[in-house]
């Protein structure tokens, strides 16, 4: 794949190729796009709530239709197919395998995503991420419900499907010298999060399933009406989506363990206890789905193992932290774009853990649920250790890809300013919380701190706009025009990269 | 690994022990925790303590590393790895 846009190749060539690099280009071109896409919703979003009243969007069912693809997007659209280009491009190479074990299975995961991807969007939802029952199966309107529905229902086919091809890539495919201890963490993460995708996904899909004939009247599963309990779908929607939170992070620090590493100049501290880590919160991520729930009436008991359960995951996170900062210590650090945006993920990721530990403590939860402060710790994850992970990593990547090398000045410009907006977005979010201000709505009243603080928050996230502009430009500009990379050694650290320059595309 | 489990059981029993008495600041019986807001705020001002005190020993170690460690500093040495294929 390296050295793509100097030879370049028919488009249908690539489209309808099953090599891992041509599939993890597809995936990694796709992701981006609705990056993009997703957080465009977003700066609209804040644009609304700059000030009270109505700004920029006419109704409260156009700004839930908004903020419900916004989140659907950057999950499912953005997030999982950039892990899923990742793994394509790397663990292969990782396993010393010719490509995933099942390239036509991995095609057609690939294949899935742009049919989902245009059923949520025409479609156009606005019943939350969470697809709200009993609103989403007795009013949500019409065709977008249900669009929304078979979208997803085709991405978790989709994602189940990776998943399957990762593990037997890593556990069969590995070449017979190598054993499971010796698989770099990247391709660890990768196993760790497919496990849990196999395990979580099929509750959601037997939710999607119950939630559809519910809308179709043929059933009651979750409609009070009809003796159902829309409470049930919080457990079953949740014991997916609790453990796909660690889906989405366990890859982003899988590809912190490449970067950091590298950019030290010395190994990862402990390659033993990065591996316990991965399978410690593998395991503790189904220990705490009901933690989203404690103000549905369950009992203090449930509660309390729920709390414990949550708080589990903090001593495996913790290693991870430690793991990464034991390895800077002593190197000698080349803070290039991908080091920097690592490092950037790693204070975020701690920021973002003690706000999770605050809102997991059970008394402290009935304070902060359905506020504010759990908007801004749960994109304080997502954006500043997941994307901030996934971008560096991109910008890892790069040359690769591109045979080309992205121009420095601009991801550093990128980094600090996507740092700054995401620190004045989502930290102030937190407080927002704290002064009540209640998550999903249109409108506030003109209290001056919500008046304050939202505008903070909107102008954040203008600088992350901006910042990401920036970096499309840089993305489109070097990949054409870009300095010719090193691909060799293209950071001048050296060490064994595991970048596949040597890998044999058949079409080529 | 022996120093990394005993590192990750020390970080547990830190973080199990206090989190299992602080369950108890919602009282045990339901709606008792709109009664009890002094003790659960003294709660989140006590965690908030103990989650900056930390934040900022990590956060300092961290900015400090990326300072001291940076290749550009006079007193960076290269690494023992360095030059190798490691």
């Amino acid at each position: 794949m390296v050295l793509e846009l100097q030879k370049p190749r028919p488009i249908w060539q690539i489209m309808f190729s099953t090599h891992h690099t041509d599939v993890g280009l597809l995936y990694l071109i796709t992701s981006l796009a609705f990056l993009f896409m997703g957080g465009a919703l977003a700066l609209a979003i804040r644009a609304e709530l700059f000030l009270p009243g109505s700004q920029i969007i006419s109704d409260s069912m156009t700004f839930n239709r908004i903020f419900t693809v916004h989140g659907t997007t950057l999950i499912f659209l953005f997030i999982i197919p950039f892990a899923s280009s990742v793994g394509n491009y790397f663990v292969p190479i990782m396993v010393r395998y010719k490509d995933m074990a099942y390239p036509k299975l991995n095609a057609i995961a690939f294949w899935m995503i742009p049919p989902a991807g245009a059923l949520i969007w025409l479609g156009f939802a606005d019943f939350t991420w969470y697809a709200t029952p009993p609103y989403s199966i007795i009013s949500a309107p019409g065709p977008a419900a249900d669009m929304w529905i078979f979208g997803l229902k085709i991405l978790g086919i989709s994602s189940v499907l990776g998943a399957i091809n990762f593990i037997v890539t890593i556990l069969k495919c590995k070449h017979p010298d190598m054993s499971i201890g010796q698989v770099p963490l990247l391709a660890w993460s990768f196993l760790s999060s497919s496990l849990i995708i196999l395990v979580a996904i099929p509750t959601f899909a037997a939710a999607l399933l119950m939630l559809l004939t519910d809308r179709l009247g043929v059933s009651g599963f979750f409609n009070p009406a009809l003796g159902g309990d829309p409470i049930a779908y919080a457990h079953l929607f949740w014991f997916t989506f609790h453990p796909e939170v660690y889906v989405l992070v366990i890859p982003a620090i899988g590809m912190m363990y490449e970067i950091i590493p590298r950019f030290s100049r010395k190994p990862i501290h402990s390659y033993q206890s990065g591996i316990f880590a991965f399978v410690l919160l593998s395991i503790v991520g189904f220990s705490s789905w009901a933690h989203h729930m404690y103000a549905t009436g369950m009992s203090f008991t449930e509660k309390t193992v729920f709390m414990v359960g949550t708080l589990a995951a903090v001593p495996a996170s913790a290693l991870h932290v430690f793991n990464f900062v034991a390895t800077m210590w002593n190197g000698r650090i080349k803070f290039a774009t991908p080091m920097m945006w690592a490092v950037g993920g790693i204070a975020l990721f701690f920021s973002a853990g003690a706000g999770g530990v605050a809102n997991a403590a059970m008394p402290l939860d009935f304070q902060t649920h359905d506020s504010y402060w759990v908007v801004g710790h749960f994109h304080l994850f997502v954006m500043g250790t997941i994307a901030f992970g996934s971008i560096g990593f991109l910008y890892y990547m790069f040359p690769y890809v591109t045979g080309r090398m992205y121009n420095e000045k601009m991801g550093k410009l990128h980094f600090v300013m996507s740092f700054i907006g995401t620190v004045m977005v989502f930290f102030t979010q937190h407080v927002l919380g704290l002064y009540g201000m209640p998550r999903r709505i249109f409108d506030y009243p003109p209290i001056p701190e919500w008046i304050a603080m939202n505008q903070i928050a909107s102008v954040g996230a203008m600088i992350i706009g901006v910042s990401m502009v920036i970096f499309l430009a840089n993305m489109i500009y070097s990949s054409g025009k870009g300095k010719l990379a090193n691909t060799e050694d293209p950071f001048g650290v050296g060490g064994k990269y595991y970048y596949p320059f040597e890998v044999k595309n058949p079409s080529h | 690994m022996k120093k990394m489990i005993v590192l990750f059981l020390v970080l547990a029993v830190m973080v199990t022990v206090p989190v299992i008495e602080s369950a108890f600041a919602a009282g045990d019986e339901p709606g008792q925790y709109l009664d009890r807001r002094v003790i659960i705020w003294n709660l989140f001002f006590k965690m908030m303590t103990i989650a900056f005190v930390v934040g900022a020993v990590v956060s300092g170690t961290i900015i400090w590393q990326c300072w001291r460690f940076r290749e550009s500093n006079p007193k960076a040495k290269p690494t023992p790895y360095e030059g190798t294929d490691w």
